[in-house]
Order: structure tokens, then C-alpha cells, then sequence
């Protein structure tokens, strides 16, 4: 057994000396531990691990095969994500003990905090004492087992998993119901009591989902969309879209989904010009060969940077919202270009692992398909907020698409309509995530960049807590980002313009004199290279495309995503639609997009006069129309010289089609 | 019939129809890929509307021969189709064929008089000649059809078995060509240098259009080729659809890999007396040009290709001797050429050798005045002229075997330039097929994702083959419906202001084009640094579209809207006022039926909200009384004008306690404030439309929003904000509508129009007429869905923000992305913070 002082040692020094104890196969003594955060996080190999005294938050957090022994007692998230292994706390343990864990069996002595459970997919929360409101809260499988009395609203919209009191129940929560056990499995339990030198008299009520609120009470009639002409626009005030809107409101009586970003016009970036007429010159592959386009992503803190060919990633994305072979396309496509493939929020995939070679893997609220081996197989990692569809909402994932290959990944039930919860269970504020955030770093032993993805809304404020909550990134996404299922209201109605949120982000971090260090990714309505070198020229340091790498790869823009059927086999999980997606022949379509994209982003760079596209700026744009000029700052064209020189004018710089 | 001498040009480029320079629309693949650019989109959807004469209009537009094509197009469009890539492409022949069929071979279109003095000779009336002459008459001029043989179609006529396009199909294209245009003079077994001579045609014609064909079989150039033995495709092909059904030997071979092969051979295993057909090929399948749909047709009908063949001698009345072949390095036509495998000669046994192996020209005449070379009529592709500037060319007979589709083109292109020519027109734009749209709605069928191919039944040989029984017959009226349906309109505008239908189609250029084209990437970003027009111009009127809501992230703690709760509660007036469930109250249906207002009333009292309007609505509605007269003691509230009331100088309430407010107008709304305060009313309900309970003028257009903005200011300019409440009322959509309005300072929101469109009312006369086929119960459960969904979107709103209660929403929580609505509102630009 080898002893580690924790009043010798620094957290992340110590967790390192526990991984090569356990490459050793030596156990583990934590002496001296004064309830320090992040103890043993990130255990991939069988170890025992004493605690000698009390932990602090997330003890035994994203670790796979580990045991732990906590002495006294655990803060919170006790055994946050574990894979498999267990955690056995002698005292109390915080709020949200055993959030997310995939198979663990966890055992509290004494009381639990409240939201024990939460969004956990498999395995065993055993708690000796009470466990505090909500228990259970959100869980979508795994047992717990709670010997003592259950506080307020037992099992609040679990989905899946059974739970088990002992004493009494103040509440039960929503959609949930008390139902018979069996014999054998009171003796199951009994066995794992005794496992754990537990022991218990009395009978146990148990809960389950009542299967009320798992899938949306009717469907909402399908239609394709009408034209954005007839939609939008205040001239035609009831229009046949809002007249149709209404009727369907009248039919399912809530609203509507679909898929894609806001439809309305928006200020965006075809409303600003360059001050040159870039299209003037073609320039040769060779002219264009000194012109930098590198860019390194999260370096911030001495983590192994993101190295892309260019200021270009493929968007957050998940494997669910898009089938598998989608996924591989887009990883393929990501490698032969250069830049760097997002697993979204369904989990990653083995195939996309391979096929990318960097890989972003986003941590969501419902922790779906997180696990701390793909957390060290990642080359960034990504803390998701909020996105640009629909911020402030969680993701959501018709019954359709989730199938039983997807239920698997995520973690969660077949067949329900997943409404993934808004909020991250251990992030309840600014300085949760400050220690979240060591909490990731401690499990990619400091060498992964981390990211943050937000939705614009208050970016001014937003971004300087992100900035000082230690991201080495952020990847800011506008009103106009899409997704395969949202509500329509949200859609249109929440989060501010791209053009708005760079604009905030850059004044933001000005307010604040943050230097450059984090870096800024800007995505929602990235086209081409002409919006990748506008958006840098506002101040970003890269851009993210999702929709254009979609359509690229043959989506027809329908905005049906939602309904499963996709007839291109691109957002859908039924394999008889996904065969109708040529992975390779789409790959390489996504590879000549972004190839094309890399010329354009290049020449204009060229023409703009500049040999490096991270040294385009303000100056080389102008608004073309009052919102955008109110919006950014620019000048207005007519006001700006450039439209008065003899060889450029208004035409020239305000092209227009047709 | 009146001649005018006519001056307007008909060769510029205005002129062509066409419909490119419209930003909502590309012309989609399909439509490309065909070379008359035939709108398939749009009749396919006008199919699906069951508006056949409109979708035949579509098709004839660029297509005379509509009911031909509809059976034997080469139908380049369905390979180019994008859904041919997913679950098979549109079945866009056929779909043409259901029209076609469906109106009949009566379905005629309105003559075109001759106008103009000029007139042109054609010689040859096949699809190139006839498409020449169509242009032509339909421009007003009077043509000559010069017809060598005693029928008009040309190969359509007697290169085409009958099984597969009946001479009835050619006749009603024909006869609709005719009718159409009676500037067409026909004259049969008038062969050029026989019958009538180029000089007499020129001098009786200001212009002259070769369109001749190519009907003469070239040989197979091997030895021992001679006839009987040996009959060439094409005068096989020739003689069977003039009326003969001569009995063959038991093996016929033929020769060749193109349609010609495949009509030969289809139509030899129906001969009496044959039992066994081959195909010999040089190539192999991919290589194989004719049509994957007849060659299947004719594997299907048991007939046996033979691949990387070639014949190499024939061995009279015995077989033909071969070799085999592989393909070796891509020739000038850049195909792989087929190289002879020493030591492979074999015989193939046979009694008959059809060689199907192409196609020439022959023409003594043409051959004289030295406008031949190479067996064709030398051609200039560029003007379509010969040697002699008065007489044009088209169609096989200038540049050799080729489809219908294309002959067509050749037709129209010809007859542009020749108008051009008779107009004095010496410089004309350059001809390129002209695209239209006609714009058709893109069809709302909740199958149309998951609807497979429909496939046109086959037939194949038939009961009695040698009687040559059509191979397919078209779709039903549901068939062509469900197969319509699948059109994924790649033309249509997008239901994306942001992803449209052009920068869609750049996205997909910019993924198929090699990146070092770089004439091509220079012009895809052309496309793309163009700029759209702004849509926010002076005429841009202030809605609530421009509004947006600013999500919780990381400075405002995020909840969880699909779970957790959100209060929705709210009250009219201080403690004593009216309360509500929910922040919406219902106007307009005080001249509704009476089974529609019953309805309504039971779900407003099902929801706890309220109704405005002169009478009660229902027993169990909580009501609002818009008082005209008298205040009524019944009514939960009372609401008088608020000219009237500041003219008598109060409001006079029904009883004491009863809550009382002001009606409300955009030009009253100041003082109305002030009033409302001097007499310490409890609510001011404002009304931009000044309409209600009406709702014609809400019905009318956007409603004046500021009004709330100054509402607000004047309270706060006085600071007594808390003082007097707020409801609104106009153009009310959405439950996100009544959020932005909540933000803005009210306190409850008046559905108006909304409630009666989901009770199906139509509303294109001004105000509602209710026609919809609903039952008690469904009025009932639509008119509480209404209310739930808008109750349901204003909490998703309020919890986005990161609020549990809808009255917590405040401007602070929005951003404004126009100017016009910055100023209407107050609320500052999203970016700028700007406040306007």
C-alpha cells in the first residue's frame, strides 16, 4: 500500500502517483486528504483506494474499474460518471451523489444529498441513511436503494431504473409510480446489502416510471416547410405559415419541431462587405501557397493545441440527430482537410475515433455516451452550455431516432422522446464550473484543451465567466445555428444574431483586457470562405460549419430532420434510409467542399492584401446596411472611402445577384 | 388572314423565357441535365395537384413531342435526379406519359395565326424538323414541311417498335402539333431531290432548315455482308412498323450495343418463327450505351447479350464468326477501345445477322451542291448553318445519331437562329436553353420522405408478341400522386431565409467540383461574395419577429424548461381585480355561431382565462365587458373606449368592486394613461388595431406595437409604473408573441384572430367565415389547444431566460436585431447594446 500525504502533495501530482500505483497494481492510501476535490479522478486500471478522512467534490469521479474507500465523508457528485468499480463512503455524502455513473455500485453509509442519482444509466446508489429531495431526479437506469426515508418528489422524471425506500416517502416526483416486488428481488438486495455489511428489516416501496410524459401524447402532423418568402416578412401578416402554425397548435395543442436554425431574416454576414473587390484576381494554387492558414485551438494552458490547415472545424454534431454513417463521413472528411471532427452529444463512435484524426468529444447535461476512456482518447473536450438553436433547452431526439444501437451509446431507454435535461447536474453556476472544469483536467491528466459551447444570449457577460472559468476555448454559436429538432418558437425567437454574439464576445473580453489567450470559435450560418474570413475579421479566431458540411455531403435543406425519415439517409437512425448514404462518395464531396473553401478563404485573404488570414480585420469589412453598422461598428459603405475610389464603388463592393 | 410585317425581335436575350434571374429559384438538377430544359419540377408538382392542363402547359412549353417522350425518352433527367442516389429517381417520363394520357389524345391548344410575311421550308419532319417548324409557326411564320415518306415523326415514326410507342401516342402529339400551329404546311412523299429540289425550296422560302435524318444502316464492314443474311437495325426496324411481320429463322443475332440493338432485337423475338436472340456486343456492360431501361426490358424478355464481342467475318447462312475483345486505353471519343484477344475466334451459329452498328446520311441532292461531309450535312454548331447562309441544318442528319431529347434541341436551337436570320438579326445572343419555373408550391404530402418508386407495370412480351401489345402501361391517378410526391424540389425556394435555395446549390457546387478548376471555384465565389438585398429596408415595418430572447447560460443560471415549472398566473387590477390562470384573454367572437362561441367559452373556463367582448361568451367564461351603453353587474371587468370615457370624465362601473379599464388606441394612448390614473382605473387595453372586439382590422396587417413602449414610458415618465396594468391586444400569433409583449410591460395578452384560424375560419375575405367541418368536441379540444400551446410556448420563453414565472419577463430579457423595432420598443440591438 502506498501512502500519499495529501498535505505533501498537489492534487494533480497525487492523482498521477495513484494511475501509476494502479499500472503497478499497487493500492492506494490518501492520508491527510482535508476534503480536497478531484480525489482519484480519472482511474482507468483496477485499483483500491483509501481515503483516510473526508473528500471533497467529485471523489472517485470518471473512472472505470477503481475502487474506492472514503473514510469519513464525500462532497459532492461522489463517484461522478464511473464506469465501473465502486465507491463505498462511511459518513454522508453531498448533493448528487453518483450523478451519471454507467455501472458502478456506489454505497453511502450514512445520508445522501439531494439529486442522488441523477441522470444515472446503470448500476447500483445504495445510501444507509435518507437521501435528501429528488432522488433519482432524471435517472434513465441502475437501481438505488435508499434504507432510510426519501425526501420530496422520489424518481422527478426518471425515465428508466427502479428505486427502492425503506422508509418513508415525503413525495413522489412526476411521472412516477409505486409498484409490487418480487422475491427475488428483495433477495438481490438483501445479498448486496451484505456485500457491504448492511443490513435492513423492513419492506421497501418501490418506484418506477409511470410512462406518462416519455413520448409527446400525439404526433405532430408532418408538412414540408413553405418557401422563407412566404414565412417571414410583415407584409403578408397572416400568412399561410402562420395560418398553418395555428392550426397545428389547434391539432397537438403545443409547439411545433423542426429542424435547422432560424428561418427569418437576420442581420448576418452578407449584410457587411470587404473594402476590396476581392473577386477581381483568380489566383493560381501557387500564389496562394505562402498564405498562412494554420490555426492552433486551446493552448491556453499548456494543453496539446487543436492543429488545424485552417480557421475552419466541422460543428458539434450528434451521432442520433445524425446516423453513423453520417458520423464517418464527416470524421473521414475532417482528416483529408485538415481539421477537426465534433462527436456532438450522442457519444463517440469507434469509427469516427478512427477516421478522425482530432476529435472533439462533448460533455452534455444528461451525460449521454460520457465516459472517461473516449475522454482520453479525445484531442479537445467541450463542456456544452447551450447551442444557438436552442439555448436555454436541452437537445431533443424524436422516439423515431432512438433505437436500440443509440439507446445503447447514450446510456438511456429505447423509444422514448428524449427531451435531454438543460442543465448540467454538478453545474449550477459560474463556480461549480470552475471545479468541474480542474475536475476534466485532473481526467485528461491536464493534456486535453478545453472548450466550452454556448448559445449567444448575454455574451457580453457570458463570455468573461467563461474566460474566468479557465476554458481554454469557446465556441459561440449564433440564432442562425441549426439542429436536427427543435421548437420552432425557440428557434426563431431565443439567442442573438452570429453577428451579434462576435461582436459582444470581442467587446467583452476587451472590458476585461483578456488578451487573446482563449480562443474564439464562431459558428452559426458558416457558409464559405467568404463568411470564415468575415467572421475572423470581427474578431474570431476560427469558425465552426455544421449545415453547409451537411449540405455539402447532400443534405437538401428540407428541415425534416426531426421526423426520422430522412430520404438522404442523413438525419435519421432507420438503416434503410441510412443506406442511402454513400459514405465515401459524401466524404469526398465534404473534402472538396472544404478544399473549395480553403481556396476561397485564401484568395480573398490574397486580395485583402494579407499573407496570413488571422491578419484580416475590421478594417478590410463594411456594413452594408444600417443593422449590421449598428450591430458591429463598421462604417456604413456609403460613408466609407472605398465606395467613393474611382476603381472600386458601390456596386462593386455591394454585389448583388441577379 | 391578316400578314403583318412585324419588327420586334424575338432573338434577344429578354425575350427568351426564362426564369434564372429570380433569387428564389434554381433550375434543378433534373431540369438541367434534360436539353430542353424541360420545368419537370413544376409539372411534377402540378401533378400532384391533380392540375393536369397545367402540368401538360409545363411540359409542352419546351416539348411538341410531350406524349412520345412520355414513352421513350432517353429521360436524362432521372439519372441526374438527386433522389436517384437515395430510393430511385422521380419516375419523370412517366409522370409525363400519366399526363398525357390522362387528358387524351382530344386535348388540344389554341391555334397560332400566322403574322408575319416570311416563310421557311423544313425538309424532314421528325422530332428535329417538326420542333423547327412548331418554333416557327408559333413565332408567327408559315413553314413548309417537306416529308419524304408518307407520314410526319421520322424515326419516332419508323425507327421505334410499336410495343413501345404506339402510333397513337405519335398521333396525338402530331395532331396536337397541327392544331396548334396551322402555319404548318404539310407536304408527304415530298423527298428533297426527288420530289422537290433545294433551289425551288430557297426560292420560294426566305430560309431553308435541313433536318433530314440519318436512315441509311452502315455496315458492319466484315466480310461477307450481304442480304439477306445480313439486314442492317435501322430498314429492319423500318419495314416491321411499315406493317410487316415477316417470319425470321430460329437464331437471330444482332449486332451493336445502342437503342437501335435494342428495339431490333426486342422487336426480332417477337417475329414468328424466331426462338432465340443475342446481342453482340464489343464492350462490355458499363460501356454499353443504350439505355439501362431497355436493356433490361429486352434481358427481361429473354433475350441474351453477349459482351466483349466482335464479329469479324460473316459465314453465309450459317453464323457469324467472332472474336472476343478487352478493353484497352480510352480512344479520341474517350471510351475505352475494345482490342481483339488473339486465338479467341469462334463461330456463332445463326440464322440471320441484324448489325444495329450506327447510322448515316444520304443525299444525292445535298451531295451535289457540295453541302455534304462525312455522310452528314456539314454543320456550324454555333448558328446551325450550312454552306449556304439561307439554309440551316439539324438534327441526325448534321451531327448524327443522337436521342429525341436532343433532336428537339437541335429543333429549337435552329429555329432560334433562323428567326434571328429572318428577322435581319445578324449578331444574335447565343442560344442556351432557357429555364423557367412556374413556380408551384411544393407539395405538402406526409409521405413524401418515405414513398418508394413507384414502378409502371411491365408487360413484357404480352399474350400474343408478334402483335407487338405495349411493354408498360403509366400510373393510376394514385400511383402518379404518390410518385409526385417524392420530388424533393431542388428548384423551390427553401423554408430558410438563411440557407435559400441558391446558397444550397453553391454549398453543393462548391462539393463537386475538382479544386483546381479554377475557372469554376473563381465563379462559385463570385456567386457567394454577392450580397442579398437588405431585408430590413425603410418599408421594413416594427413586428415582434425582431425581437429576441436572451437565453440563461453562465450569468443567469440555467433551468430546465421541458421539466421544471413555470407560473402563469395573472391578475387585472390591485387586490381586487380579475384573476386568470393564464396571461391570455380571448376577443372577436361576439358575431361568431353560436356552437363556436359555446365551445370557446368552455375552454376558456377550462384554462381559467377570459373573454372580451360586448356579450358573454358561456356560462362558465369569466367575462370581460366592452361596454358600449351600460356596465353590466355580471361581468368579471368591464372595459369602456377611453375617447368616450375621458369626454364624460369617468367610467362609471356596474358595482363597486368591479375592475375597470380603458380601450386603447395608438392615438389616445398618452392620455388615456394619464385619465386611467386620475381615476384610479385598473387596467388600459391597448389596441393598435382599433378594432376591437372586431377582428377585421387585425386581420388587416401588422399591428402598431410601440404603443406598448409608450404606454410604458408615459408611466414611467410619470413613475407610476405599478399603478395600472397593461393588456394588449393585435396580431397575436404565438404563445413567443405574447412572451415578447409580457417583456414588454403587460400583463396579459387577447387572442384574437389566432383562435378562430384553429377553429379552421377562413380568413382571405377580411374576417373570419367559419367553414370548417368540426364537430363540438373537436372545437372544444382545438380552441383549449390553442390556449395550452400558447401558454405552453410563453413558459418555454420565460424558463429559456432562465425565469419560473411568465410576469418576471422584462424588456432586459430581449434584444432587438432591427433598428425599427429598437425604436418601437426600447429594447436595445443585439451586439451593439444600442438603444434607438
Amino acid at each position: 500500500m502506498v501512502k500519499i500525504d495529501l498535505s505533501q502533495t498537489d492534487i494533480t501530482e497525487a492523482n498521477a502517483k495513484i494511475r501509476d500505483c494502479g499500472r503497478d497494481g499497487q493500492d492506494v492510501e490518501i492520508v491527510n486528504p482535508d476534503a480536497r476535490h478531484n480525489i482519484g479522478v480519472g482511474l482507468i486500471e483496477p485499483i483500491n483506494v483509501k481515503v483516510s478522512g473526508s473528500a471533497g467534490y467529485f471523489c472517485g469521479g470518471l473512472s472505470d474499474s477503481a475502487h474506492y474507500e472514503i473514510e469519513h465523508n464525500a462532497g459532492w457528485a461522489v463517484g461522478d460518471n464511473i464506469y465501473s468499480g465502486s465507491v463505498v463512503v462511511g459518513g454522508n455524502a453531498g448533493a448528487i451523489a453518483g450523478v451519471a455513473i454507467r455501472g458502478a455500485e456506489i454505497v453511502v453509509h450514512g445520508n445522501m444529498g439531494s439529486r442522488a442519482g441523477q441522470v444515472m444509466k446503470a448500476g447500483t446508489l445504495c445510501c444507509g441513511g435518507n437521501a435528501a429531495f429528488m432522488a433519482g431526479y432524471m435517472m434513465y437506469g441502475g437501481r438505488i436503494i435508499i434504507l432510510g426515508d426519501g425526501a420530496a418528489r422520489v424518481g422527478q422524471d426518471m425515465s428508466a431504473g427502479e428505486i427502492f425506500v425503506g422508509g418513508n416517502i415525503e413525495s413522489l416526483g412526476n411521472d412516477t409510480m409505486i409498484v409490487d416486488m418480487d422475491a427475488a428481488e428483495r433477495d438481490e438486495i438483501m445479498a448486496f446489502l451484505d456485500r457491504y455489511g448492511m443490513s435492513f428489516k423492513g419492506d421497501f416501496t418501490k418506484i418506477v416510471n409511470a410512462g406518462k410524459k416519455l413520448r409527446y401524447a400525439n404526433s405532430e402532423p408532418r408538412s414540408r416547410p413553405q418557401p422563407f418568402f412566404v414565412s417571414s416578412g410583415s407584409s403578408n401578416y397572416w400568412n399561410p405559415k402562420v395560418q398553418e402554425d395555428i392550426w397545428i397548435k389547434g391539432e397537438v395543442g403545443r409547439y411545433r419541431i423542426r429542424g435547422y436554425g432560424a428561418s427569418k431574416p437576420i442581420p448576418h454576414l452578407n449584410d457587411i462587405a470587404f473594402v476590396k473587390d476581392v473577386a477581381a484576381q483568380q489566383y493560381k494554387p501557387e500564389e496562394l501557397q505562402d498564405v498562412n492558414l494554420k490555426t492552433t485551438i486551446g493552448g491556453r494552458y499548456g494543453a496539446k493545441p487543436l492543429s488545424l490547415s485552417m480557421p475552419v472545424m466541422i460543428a458539434p454534431m450528434s451521432f442520433g440527430a445524425l446516423s453513423r454513417s453520417v458520423k464517418i463521413a464527416l470524421a473521414r472528411a475532417s482528416r483529408l482537410s485538415g481539421i477537426s471532427e465534433n462527436t456532438g452529444e450522442g457519444g463517440m463512435l469507434d469509427e469516427q475515433r478512427e477516421e478522425a484524426d482530432q476529435l472533439i468529444f462533448q460533455c452534455l447535461s444528461g451525460r449521454l455516451g460520457w465516459n472517461v476512456k473516449d475522454m482520453q482518447r479525445a484531442d479537445a473536450i467541450e463542456v456544452y452550455i447551450s447551442q444557438g438553436a436552442k439555448p436555454g433547452l436541452g437537445g431533443q431526439l424524436m422516439a423515431k431516432k432512438v433505437t436500440p444501437e443509440l439507446a445503447a451509446i447514450r446510456g438511456i431507454p429505447q423509444g422514448i422522446d428524449l427531451r435531454s435535461p438543460s442543465r448540467h447536474p454538478d453545474v449550477l453556476g459560474a463556480d461549480d464550473l470552475v471545479i468541474k472544469v480542474e475536475e476534466f483536467r485532473e481526467a485528461t491528466m491536464h493534456k486535453v484543451p478545453l472548450g466550452i459551447k454556448m448559445g449567444a444570449g448575454r455574451v457580453n457577460d457570458d463570455i468573461k465567466i467563461a474566460y474566468k472559468d479557465g476554458f481554454d476555448f469557446v465556441e459561440l454559436d449564433g440564432l442562425q445555428g441549426s439542429t436536427g429538432a427543435a421548437s420552432t418558437e425557440v428557434l426563431e425567437n431565443v439567442g442573438i444574431p452570429t453577428i451579434s454574439a462576435v461582436q459582444e464576445a470581442v467587446d467583452g473580453l476587451k472590458e476585461i483586457n483578456a488578451g487573446d489567450d482563449m480562443d474564439l470559435v464562431m459558428m452559426g450560418g458558416i457558409k464559405d470562405g467568404v463568411d470564415v474570413v468575415k467572421m475572423l475579421a470581427l474578431g474570431a479566431d476560427c469558425t465552426s460549419v455544421g449545415t453547409a458540411a451537411i449540405i455539402a455531403g447532400g443534405c437538401i435543406a428540407c428541415m425534416q430532420c426531426h421526423v426520422g425519415t430522412c430520404p438522404v439517409g442523413i438525419a435519421t437512425q432507420d438503416k434503410e434510409h441510412e443506406a442511402r448514404y454513400d459514405i465515401e462518395l459524401q466524404s469526398q464531396n465534404m473534402h472538396r467542399y472544404f478544399e473549395s473553401l480553403r481556396w476561397q478563404i485564401a484568395s480573398i485573404t490574397r486580395a485583402l492584401g494579407h499573407d496570413d488570414v488571422h491578419k484580416v480585420s475590421r478594417d478590410d469589412l463594411v456594413a452594408l446596411t444600417p443593422e449590421a453598422a449598428d450591430i458591429t461598428g463598421l462604417p456604413l459603405l456609403a460613408e466609407h472611402p472605398a465606395a467613393h475610389a474611382p476603381e472600386l464603388g458601390l456596386e462593386v463592393l455591394d454585389r448583388k445577384a441577379g | 388572314m391578316t400578314v403583318i410585317k412585324t419588327e420586334f425581335s424575338i432573338t434577344a436575350r429578354a425575350d427568351l423565357q426564362d426564369d434564372t434571374g429570380d433569387i428564389h429559384y434554381v433550375p434543378a438538377p433534373c431540369q438541367v441535365a434534360c436539353p430542353i430544359g424541360t420545368d419537370a419540377p413544376s409539372y411534377i408538382a402540378y401533378v400532384w395537384e391533380g392540375r393536369n392542363e397545367e402540368a401538360l402547359e409545363a411540359i409542352n412549353a419546351t416539348n411538341p413531342f410531350s406524349a412520345i417522350c412520355g414513352r421513350v425518352c432517353d429521360a436524362p433527367c432521372e439519372p441526374a435526379c438527386r433522389r436517384a442516389d437515395s430510393d430511385g429517381p422521380i419516375a419523370i417520363r412517366n409522370l409525363k406519359r400519366y399526363v398525357l394520357e390522362t387528358l387524351g389524345p382530344g386535348y388540344a391548344l389554341p391555334p397560332v395565326a400566322v403574322i408575319r410575311e416570311k416563310t421557311a421550308a423544313i425538309v424532314g419532319a421528325g422530332p428535329a424538323g417538326m420542333t423547327a417548324a412548331h418554333d416557327l409557326a408559333e413565332a408567327g411564320y408559315e413553314v413548309h414541311l417537306h416529308e419524304a415518306s408518307d407520314r410526319l415523326g421520322g424515326m419516332m415514326f419508323w425507327g421505334i417498335p410499336r410495343f413501345r410507342l404506339p402510333q397513337a401516342a405519335v398521333q396525338q402529339d402530331i395532331d396536337r402539333i397541327i392544331g396548334h400551329c396551322p402555319g404548318i404546311r404539310v407536304h408527304l412523299n415530298s423527298a428533297l431531290g426527288e420530289q422537290v429540289s433545294l433551289d425551288e425550296l430557297k426560292q420560294k422560302h426566305d430560309a431553308v432548315l435541313l433536318a433530314i435524318g440519318a436512315f441509311a444502316g452502315k455496315p458492319m464492314g466484315v466480310p461477307g455482308e450481304v442480304a439477306p443474311f445480313v439486314e442492317d437495325g435501322v430498314s429492319f426496324l423500318h419495314r416491321v412498323n411499315a406493317g410487316e411481320k415477316p417470319t425470321l429463322p430460329e437464331t437471330v443475332l444482332v449486332i451493336g450495343g445502342g437503342d437501335v440493338a435494342m428495339d431490333a432485337c426486342r422487336v426480332a423475338r417477337r417475329l414468328p418463327g424466331v426462338s432465340k436472340v443475342r446481342v453482340i456486343y464489343r464492350r462490355d456492360y458499363e460501356a454499353m450505351p443504350a439505355r439501362r431501361e431497355e436493356l433490361q426490358g429486352a434481358i427481361d424478355e429473354g433475350i441474351e447479350i453477349v459482351y466483349n464481342t466482335q464479329p469479324v467475318e460473316v459465314i453465309e447462312g450459317r453464323a457469324l464468326r467472332c472474336v472476343r475483345t478487352e478493353l484497352g486505353e480510352p480512344g479520341e471519343d474517350g471510351r475505352r477501345q475494345p482490342i481483339n484477344v488473339e486465338g479467341s475466334e469462334h463461330d456463332i451459329e445463326c440464322g440471320m445477322v441484324i448489325a444495329a452498328v450506327g447510322q448515316k446520311t444520304e443525299c444525292c441532292e445535298l451531295d451535289a451542291a457540295g453541302l455534304m461531309e462525312w455522310e452528314r450535312v456539314k454543320t456550324d454548331l454555333d448558328g446551325m448553318t450550312t454552306a449556304d447562309p439561307r439554309v440551316f441544318a439539324a438534327g441526325d442528319g448534321a451531327f448524327g445519331g443522337s436521342t429525341i431529347v436532343d433532336a428537339m434541341y437541335q429543333g429549337h436551337r435552329a429555329a432560334y437562329y433562323m428567326k434571328a436570320f429572318l428577322e435581319g438579326n445578324d449578331a444574335p445572343l447565343p442560344y442556351r436553353t432557357p429555364y423557367r419555373t412556374r413556380r408551384v408550391p411544393v407539395c405538402n404530402d406526409p409521405d413524401w420522405e418515405i414513398n418508394p418508386r413507384v414502378h409502371q407495370r411491365f408487360h413484357g412480351l404480352g399474350q400474343v408478341p408478334v402483335e407487338f401489345p405495349e411493354i408498360e402501361s403509366t400510373y393510376t391517378a394514385t400511383e402518379a400522386r404518390a410518385e409526385a410526391a417524392r420530388c424533393f424540389r431542388c428548384d423551390a425556394e427553401t423554408g430558410s431565409a438563411d440557407y435559400t435555395v441558391g446558397s444550397r446549390e453553391s454549398i453543393f457546387a462548391m462539393a463537386r467540383i475538382n479544386p483546381d478548376d479554377l475557372d469554376k471555384q473563381s465563379s462559385i465565389l463570385e456567386k457567394r461574395l454577392e450580397n442579398r438585398d437588405n431585408p430590413f429596408t425603410e418599408e421594413h415595418v416594427a413586428t415582434l419577429d425582431d425581437l429576441v430572447f436572451l437565453p440563461a447560460n453562465l450569468s443567469r443560471l440555467v433551468i430546465d424548461p421541458y421539466r421544471e415549472g413555470c407560473a402563469t398566473a395573472t391578475r387585472f387590477g390591485a387586490i381586487q381585480g380579475l384573476r386568470l390562470d393564464i396571461p391570455f384573454t380571448v376577443t372577436g367572437l361576439d358575431e361568431a355561431p353560436a356552437e363556436i362561441r359555446e365551445s370557446v367559452a368552455k375552454s376558456i373556463a377550462v384554462h381559467g382565462a377570459a373573454y372580451i367582448g360586448a356579450a358573454p361568451l358561456g356560462a362558465d367564461a369569466k367575462w370581460i365587458q366592452v361596454v358600449s351603453s351600460d356596465a353590466d353587474p355580471a361581468a368579471d371587468a368591464i372595459v369602456v373606449n377611453a375617447d368616450q370615457a375621458i369626454a364624460a370624465g369617468k367610467v362609471s362601473r356596474a358595482k363597486a368592486e368591479q375592475p375597470a379599464g380603458l380601450l386603447v388606441n395608438s392615438a389616445n394612448v398618452v392620455a388615456a394613461v394619464d385619465f386611467s390614473l386620475a381615476q384610479s382605473l385598473d387596467f388600459l387595453l391597448l389596441d393598435p388595431t382599433n378594432g376591437l372586439p372586431g377582428l377585421a382590422s387585425e386581420l388587416a396587417g401588422a399591428p402598431d406595437i410601440s404603443i406598448v413602449h409608450r404606454a410604458v414610458a408615459r408611466l414611467r415618465e410619470l413613475n407610476r409604473e405599478e399603478e395600472v396594468d397593461l393588456v394588449y391586444f393585435g396580431g397575436l400569433r404565438t404563445g413567443t408573441d405574447a412572451a415578447k409583449l409580457l417583456a414588454l410591460g403587460t400583463i396579459a395578452v387577447t387572442v384574437g384572430a389566432a383562435m378562430v384560424l384553429a377553429l379552421g375560419a377562413d380568413i382571405s375575405g377580411g374576417s373570419p367565415v367559419f367553414n370548417a367541418n368540426l364537430d363540438a368536441a373537436e372545437r372544444e379540444e382545438r380552441s383549449s389547444n390553442l390556449l395550452q400551446a400558447f401558454t405552453a410556448e410563453a413558459s418555454m420563453m420565460a424558463r429559456c431566460t432562465g425565469k419560473t414565472n411568465v410576469q418576471n419577463l422584462e424588456p432586459e430579457d430581449m434584444r432587438a436585431i432591427t433598428l425599427v423595432v429598437s425604436r418601437a420598443t426600447g429594447v436595445p440591438m443585439a451586439g451593439s447594446l444600442h438603444q434607438h
